[in-house]
């Protein structure tokens, strides 16, 4: 197990070396103003992700269902019994908590709305939304949010995004549409999907949690 | 040689996570690993992707030429599918702890 790692730690170092020596000349990049002109947008990312690849990024999103879909499988049976440890819950995290949210939730709904434009994009936003459910969670008690934020409807609103992502697909690649209200809802349903599950990941670890 | 100290780092990050891959006997130590050497491979990606004096792959942002997107592109699908891949090994870590009562993995394969 050593000689492996001793070998494979060489071989990164090697590798650093050999590309830092210039054996490898490091072509131009090309130009990729004409892929985000062609498709309407300003941001050369998005023009790629939602557009020259967008098969590549509805697989991702069905990826990350599964995977969400996995999670939840197995930690189905996995509450503990007797009383949960209690979450440390101070006023000051409260408060600030209160504070945060909005704007959180308003820079999120900023990045979903201007992805095609500058930075920003669906990932993002879906992470940040993510966070702000994880700084609420904190804030008020993982059990109360969670009796708040109904599960199997968010899994069920997950699994029609799904569908609606396809459909979009479908609309993009095989009718050929270019616009940015495209890129906008691509977008907005990859933030709604990132955000469930990093929520349905939050939830099923904190509702697990305990000795074991 | 211009973004040395991007590629530099993101072998020190690769080559750290796979040393706690390979040293620490725990199954949570293990996914920390996975994670810091993913991570050193995405910051290895996006230190590619730049140089110095190119600006963001965003039209009217300046002149001279982009950055590449397509790495950019790359490493978002490989953050995400990165966080629903650990998320889901450590459930599975959870669960086997539920059943075997370790996160030894040498123990765990010694019980085969």
């Amino acid at each position: 197990m050593k000689f492996l790692l001793v070998c494979g730690l060489a071989g990164l170092l090697g590798l650093l070396g050999a590309g830092l020596i210039g054996i490898w000349p490091r072509p131009e990049f090309p130009d990729s103003d004409p892929v985000a002109k062609a498709w309407g947008v300003a941001n050369a990312v998005a023009a790629v992700v939602l557009g020259v690849r967008l098969w590549d990024t509805i697989f991702e999103v069905l990826v990350y269902v599964v995977a969400m879909v996995g999670v939840r499988f197995f930690l189905l049976g996995m509450r503990w019994h007797g009383e949960l440890p209690p979450v440390a819950e101070t006023p000051l995290l409260r408060r600030s908590a209160d504070l945060l949210l909005g704007p959180v939730l308003v820079f999120a709904l900023y990045l979903v709305a201007s992805g095609h434009i500058g930075p920003g994009g669906g990932f993002p936003a879906g992470a940040i939304l993510g966070s702000a459910l994880l700084l609420l969670a904190l804030a008020k008690g993982v059990e109360r949010l969670s009796a708040e934020l109904y599960e199997p409807r968010l899994e069920r609103l997950e699994y029609v995004v799904v569908v609606f992502l396809l459909f979009l697909g479908a609309v993009v690649l095989i009718l050929g549409v270019r616009a940015p209200a495209a890129f906008v809802a691509a977008n907005l349903l990859v933030a709604v999907e990132v955000a469930i599950g990093a929520w349905a990941v939050l939830h099923r670890f904190a509702s697990a949690r305990g000795e074991v | 040689m211009e973004s040395l100290s991007g590629l530099s780092l993101a072998v020190v990050l690769a080559a750290l996570g796979l040393w706690v891959m390979v040293s620490r006997r725990n199954l949570v130590w293990k996914l920390l690993g996975l994670g810091v050497a993913s991570g050193g491979s995405i910051l290895f990606l996006v230190a590619l992707s730049h140089r110095p004096g190119v600006r963001p792959p965003i039209l009217g942002l300046g002149p001279g030429p982009a950055a590449d997107p397509l790495p950019q592109a790359l490493v978002l699908t490989a953050i995400v599918i990165r966080f629903a891949t650990l998320a889901l090994a450590l459930a599975l870590v959870i669960l086997l702890t539920e059943h075997r009562h370790t996160q030894d993995s040498r123990r765990l394969e010694e019980e085969e």
